[in-house]
Formats: structure tokens, C-alpha cells, sequence
């Protein structure tokens, strides 16, 4: 593991014990802060392709994550980076990729919507959306026929989630008890379309009763309501238990993209949504409340996790773009 | 109460979209009925209701495929000749902001109380019980009804026989002897009074925190004090229900201490939730009084409210329970409908 990899994030915590929770709380700030630093450099222009921040939904990429391991998979969406860096891609790697430079993960070639680790897990960002959840299928069955104890988590919003692509899936992965668990992170609009235009019924998570799959909805602000359920859905796959799906509901602090005018949003929306629901705020007012860590423990981690974001940026901005040579390397995948 | 004649009687319907998608889905085979059915769920009260005379229903808007539900099959029904015949009473939904909180049915309880309505009718979880229990008038006759299978307050019940039930009480021709005056468990945290509430059950346990709410792993529960408790429940009031069968209409309620099996002078095999049958080691049982409180012992973790962690604390935290006698007005619809039968209220083609 580099020191850009956030400590934790590949190490399994179905326990929440100090270590854990410590983990937990690293990989929430690391992603609230490289996602609040590319809202302040987009703007600058000098990031290449469109950036679509997961800024809010912190909670549901470290709850699920933490029952991870580095060998279990993950497909993630167009709002990748939390998925990212939760599953251990490594930090300052992923900076590089969206500054398109040579040193990125996908070497610059991908920028923000293609982040992909293999070695990690990390399928992959996706630019299709509902593009996930077929790609857990194919892993988690290809974990069902090597006989591992492997899962596979794909997130999808809510609109993906109207995908024929995603019913298809978790009809596949029903039929077949595939080991894997489609996470439906509901912030509330698909693109600028609020859900109530584009669907009956509020919850999402009742569509499993027509796959016969548990369907569950948590909080996807409290980071505990997420680690709970999601420890269950993953348990559950691990022992032949077949697919399970949860809804988060949540709100995402940015637009769709960067740049987005955000005018069919409430007024104050956001705002209210920081005061009074922040996943960072509300973790850190109950474990220290809690007397499980204290306040100097987590300052000590947002001192870290800053230098590494003012680190990843300065050396991204600093670092060569791929050169012409390379322009038709790693186009195709040799087997 | 007002009575049936020329004024319009007005029944206040609290259907929750939210309740029941809770991780119960994934520990145990629960089941809750979907948006759909809830929606056809109303429907079947409300010509229940009409069917005895009420001419208008207020209902909580709910944004979602609740209504949509209910209103398809309204309109389908007033498409079909049989059904025309049929009195049906105006469906009114009230003006509101929607929020998807909990505060939707505060609101929705606040205008149906200005506006008067005879009797409210709850379709949820215990949850939604508990949260009408505590902001609804306390003279409000209410008809709660179950929508999933892990409920210990809300009845399982054919929504169209409790619409009858509700509607003769809500137009007066039945009066108290159906209505039965709930205890209800109020909890005082750190001294600030009547914090939140139980109907059946409140039960601490060391979860840390009140994550997926559902108080599902027996082990961590140390301490429970049940309003009521019916050896043949569901859930942690079965525990109490099993060593002392305490019923609705019983003055007093229970207090257990529990310890792990293996150190337990008695194990009981408890129905603790749908699809979980688990041993349960019993320290102690006691009733608690009318008005008695009863102090939590302090630890760390959290109280649930009828089989929902509620409140998390911490060792300094103190956590008291009282039984209040003056619960809320619940209408029983068995003997609704026994009185019904014995005066021959129901005699006779619909008017």
C-alpha cells in the first residue's frame, strides 16, 4: 500500500471497534476533501472532461467498503470517486487521472467518469448509467463457479435505477443466487429530474420483492445505518444467500456535474441538508459523544488527509501528460 | 362526538409510505405489504366508512405510489355500475408541505385536529403508532392498523371491517364500549419529561448506536419494561408475555432484567421477531404500577422504542420510564362489531 491509499480502506470491519471507526472516518474526510478541492479547480478550467462529485454521500461508499475485501468487487457510476478511494485506489493516482497525466491510474487516458483499479476490486467509474450492475453479475458469477467467498457491489442512482439494465440484472442475479448486492444511492434527482417525475412510489427498494430479493432502505447519511445493513447484505451473499437491495437515501452538496446551475433545486436545500444531516458531523458528534474517540484524534486525521489532497493537486498540476507514443496502448486487453 | 345527521362526519386517514423497508428484510423472512397495497388498503376502509354513513375522508398526502394507487381505484370504481350504487365518502387530502419526514404526520394530525375529525385511522409500523400516539388529541378515537407482520401495537385487521367499525363510532352510533384507553410508556431522558414514548415496549440493549434501528440480536438486550405483553406476540413484549401473559386491559405493566442464557436462572424460547426464534436468559420479573417509574439501569448503548433503537447513551445518561395509564383512545373493532351485531346496527340495506 502507498501512503496515497487511505489507510483502512481494503482491510475488513464487520466490528466497530477504535481501529474501524478510525477508518471510517479517514475515508469519509478523504473523499469530502478531494471532492470539495476538484469543485474549487474545475472551476479554474484547467480539469480536462466532466466532473460529477459524490460530495454527501460519503457514508454509503465507507459503509459498505468496510466489509470488503481488497479481493471482493466493485462497479460503480459517473460519480465514482467515493467508490474509488473507499474500495483503496490510491489517492494521488486518481488526481493524476483526472488532471489527465501520465502518471493517473488508468494513465490519463480515462479521466474522471473511467477511474478503474482491477487489482483493487475497482471495476470501474461508468459513463453508461446502469452500466453497473450487469458488470456484478458477471463477477459475482464468476465467484459462484470458482467457489470463493467473493461478492460484488454495484451502485446505481435513482436514475439508473428506471435501467432496463438494472431490472435485468437483478433478475439474472436472483435466478442464478448470485453473491452480489445492488446499492441504490437515491440522492433525490436524476441529473436535473426530481424522482417523483420519473417514477411511482418513493421507495426504490421495494422493486426487489419482484425479483424475490430483500429490499431495504438506511439513511445513506448515517454511516452506521449503511454499515449495518450493508454488513447483513454482504453476509448474506458470502454464505449462498443469494442478492440483496438497499436504498440510500441521500442528497449529493453539488450539481449533477460541475457546472450545473442546480435551478431546479429548493432553495436552501443544501444547506439545511450540511447543517442538520452531514455524515462527517453527525459520525463525529456520536462517537466522541459516544467516548469511543476523541476530538484530537479526528482533528489529527483532517490535518492529514488535507496535506495529502494540497499534495495529490499540487503534484497532478505539476506532473506530464501522456505522450503522443502512448496515444494506442492499453486500447485493447490481451488475455 | 357528533352525531349522525345532517352534518358531514369526517374520518382522518395516516397512512406512513416509509414503514416497513426496514433490515428486518435481511435477518428474517418479515413481510410488509407494498405501497400498492396500502393504497387498496384505504380504499377498503373508506367504503367501510361510507357504508355506515361517513361522508368525507382528510387524508395525509403522500407522495407516492400510495395515492397513486388509491386514486386508481377510486376512479375505476366509479366507473363501474355496481359501484356507483355504492355511498363512498369524499376523499379530501390535506394542504400541506410534504417533507417525507416525520413531521408530514405531526402536520397532518395538527390540521385534522382544527379540522375535527371523528376518529383517525393509522396504517403503519409501530413507529407511525407511537408518533400519532404522542401528537394526536387524546380524545381522538384512533383505528391503527398493521401493514407489515412484526408490529405489537397496530392490529392485523380487513381494512374494510375496520372502516365500519370506525365509521359507526365516528357517527356515534357506538360509543365508549367500543373504545379502549391505552397505557402508554413515557420516557424521561436526563430529567427532560415525556421525551418520546413506547406503546408496548422498551428495551435497552448495548448497540452503541441506533444505525438500522431494528433491535434484532437478542444478546445485547439487557433490560425491558412492556405496557402489555401476550404470550402469543411477536417480538420483545412476548419475552414478558411468556413468564406473565399481561393484557391491554390489565392495569399494570412488566419489568424483566435479562442476562445471557448461560448464566440465566430462567430460559425461555421467545418468538422475537418474525422468522427468529432465540433462547433468552431472564434475571428477574416484576410489574410496574400505574404511574410508577422505573430507572434504567445506566450503561452504554442505546433504548428502543417498540422494537426500534430510538436513543442512543452514554454511561451518565439516565433513562427513566413511567406507565401512564391515559394513553391514547384505540378503537377495538371486535367489539365494535359485536355491538353492531347485538343492536342490529348493520339491519337493513345500505341507506
Amino acid at each position: 500500500m502507498t501512503e496515497s491509499e487511505v489507510a483502512g480502506a481494503r482491510e475488513r470491519h464487520e466490528e466497530l471497534d477504535k481501529g474501524a471507526l478510525l477508518d471510517a472516518y479517514r475515508t469519509m474526510r478523504t473523499i469530502r476533501d478531494f471532492e470539495e478541492r476538484l469543485h474549487t479547480e474545475f472551476a479554474t478550467g484547467e480539469i480536462p472532461g466532466f466532473v460529477h462529485l459524490y460530495a454527501g454521500e460519503e457514508a454509503i461508499a465507507a459503509g459498505f467498503m468496510a466489509h470488503l475485501d481488497g479481493d471482493d468487487y466493485v462497479a460503480s457510476t459517473h460519480r465514482g470517486h467515493g467508490h474509488s478511494i473507499a474500495k483503496g485506489c490510491d489517492v494521488k493516482g486518481m488526481m493524476f487521472e483526472i488532471y489527465g497525466k501520465d502518471a493517473g491510474i488508468c494513465r490519463g487516458k480515462g479521466g474522471s467518469m473511467h477511474i478503474a483499479d482491477l487489482d483493487k476490486g475497482m471495476l470501474g467509474a461508468n459513463g453508461i448509467v446502469g452500466g453497473g450492475p450487469p458488470l456484478v453479475c458477471g463477477v459475482g458469477l464468476s465467484a459462484k463457479v470458482r467457489g470463493t467467498d467473493q461478492v460484488a457491489v454495484s451502485f446505481t442512482g435513482d436514475g439508473g435505477a428506471n435501467q432496463g439494465t438494472v431490472f435485468e440484472s437483478m433478475n439474472l442475479a436472483s435466478a442464478w443466487d448470485l453473491p452480489v448486492i445492488f446499492v441504490i444511492e437515491n440522492n433525490g434527482y436524476a441529473e436535473a429530474t426530481a424522482q417523483a417525475f420519473s417514477s411511482k412510489g418513493i421507495d426504490i427498494a421495494k422493486r426487489a420483492d419482484g425479483f424475490s430479493m430483500p429490499g431495504v432502505v438506511v439513511d445513506g447519511h448515517d454511516f452506521f445505518a449503511v454499515h449495518e445493513a450493508a454488513g447483513e447484505a454482504i453476509r448474506r451473499a458470502r454464505q449462498g444467500g443469494g442478492p440483496s437491495l438497499i436504498e440510500c437515501k441521500v442528497n449529493r452538496y453539488y450539481g449533477h456535474f460541475e457546472g450545473d446551475a442546480q435551478t431546479y433545486r429548493g432553495e436552501n436545500e443544501v444547506e439545511n441538508v450540511r447543517k442538520e444531516k452531514d455524515c462527517l458531523m453527525l459520525f463525529r458528534q456520536r462517537v466522541t459523544s459516544a467516548g469511543l474517540l476523541d476530538e484530537a484524534e479526528l482533528d489529527k486525521i483532517d490535518e492529514e488527509v488535507k496535506n495529502l489532497i494540497d499534495e495529490a493537486v499540487r503534484e497532478a498540476k505539476e506532473a506530464p501528460e501522456p505522450s503522443p507514443e502512448n496515444l494506442t496502448t492499453d486500447v485493447y486487453v490481451s488475455y | 362526538m357528533p352525531e349522525a345527521g345532517n352534518e358531514t362526519v369526517t374520518v382522518g386517514v395516516i397512512a406512513n409510505p416509509a414503514s416497513g423497508r426496514d433490515i428486518r428484510r435481511l435477518i428474517s423472512g418479515a413481510s410488509v405489504f407494498d405501497n400498492g397495497e396500502k393504497g387498496n388498503m384505504i380504499y377498503r376502509f373508506m367504503v367501510g366508512l361510507g357504508a355506515v354513513g361517513v361522508g368525507r375522508v382528510l387524508m395525509m398526502p403522500a407522495a407516492s405510489g400510495l395515492y397513486d394507487s388509491l386514486e386508481r381505484t377510486l376512479r375505476a370504481a366509479h366507473r363501474s355500475s355496481v359501484e356507483e350504487e355504492r355511498p363512498m365518502p369524499e376523499l379530501e387530502l390535506v394542504e400541506m408541505t410534504v417533507r417525507h419526514t416525520v413531521r408530514d404526520t405531526i402536520d397532518a394530525l395538527a390540521e385534522m385536529g382544527r379540522r375535527g375529525v371523528a376518529a383517525v385511522v393509522v396504517l403503519g409500523g409501530d413507529g407511525t403508532s407511537r408518533v400519532v400516539a404522542r401528537h394526536c388529541s387524546a380524545e381522538t378515537p384512533l383505528c391503527t392498523l398493521s401493514t407489515g407482520t412484526n408490529n405489537a401495537f397496530p392490529e392485523m385487521r380487513e381494512a374494510t371491517v375496520a372502516g365500519i367499525a370506525t365509521g359507526l363510532v365516528a357517527t356515534g352510533r357506538i360509543g365508549e364500549e367500543a373504545l379502549r384507553r391505552e397505557k402508554i410508556l413515557r420516557v424521561d431522558v436526563n430529567g427532560e419529561e415525556n421525551k418520546d414514548c413506547a406503546l408496548v415496549d422498551v428495551a435497552v440493549n448495548s448497540e452503541r448506536f441506533v444505525g438500522a434501528r431494528a433491535l434484532w440480536r437478542p444478546r445485547n438486550i439487557s433490560e425491558i419494561v412492556v405496557s402489555s405483553a401476550l404470550p402469543d406476540a411477536v417480538g420483545l413484549s412476548s419475552i414478558a408475555g411468556l413468564l406473565e401473559p399481561t393484557g391491554r386491559d390489565a392495569p399494570h405493566g412488566l419489568h424483566v432484567r435479562l442476562v445471557p442464557p448461560e448464566r440465566a436462572p430462567t430460559v425461555l424460547t421467545v418468538p422475537l421477531a418474525p422468522g427468529l426464534v432465540v433462547p433468552v436468559g431472564v434475571e428477574e420479573v416484576s410489574r410496574v404500577e400505574p404511574e410508577e417509574t422505573v430507572a434504567l439501569a445506566p450503561g452504554v448503548g442505546s433504548v428502543a422504542l417498540d422494537g426500534e433503537r430510538e436513543i442512543e447513551v452514554g454511561p451518565s445518561d439516565r433513562v427513566e420510564v413511567r406507565l401512564d395509564p391515559a394513553g391514547p383512545l384505540t378503537i377495538d373493532v371486535g367489539e365494535a362489531m359485536r355491538q353492531a351485531a347485538r343492536h342490529g346496527l348493520l339491519n337493513g340495506a345500505l341507506a
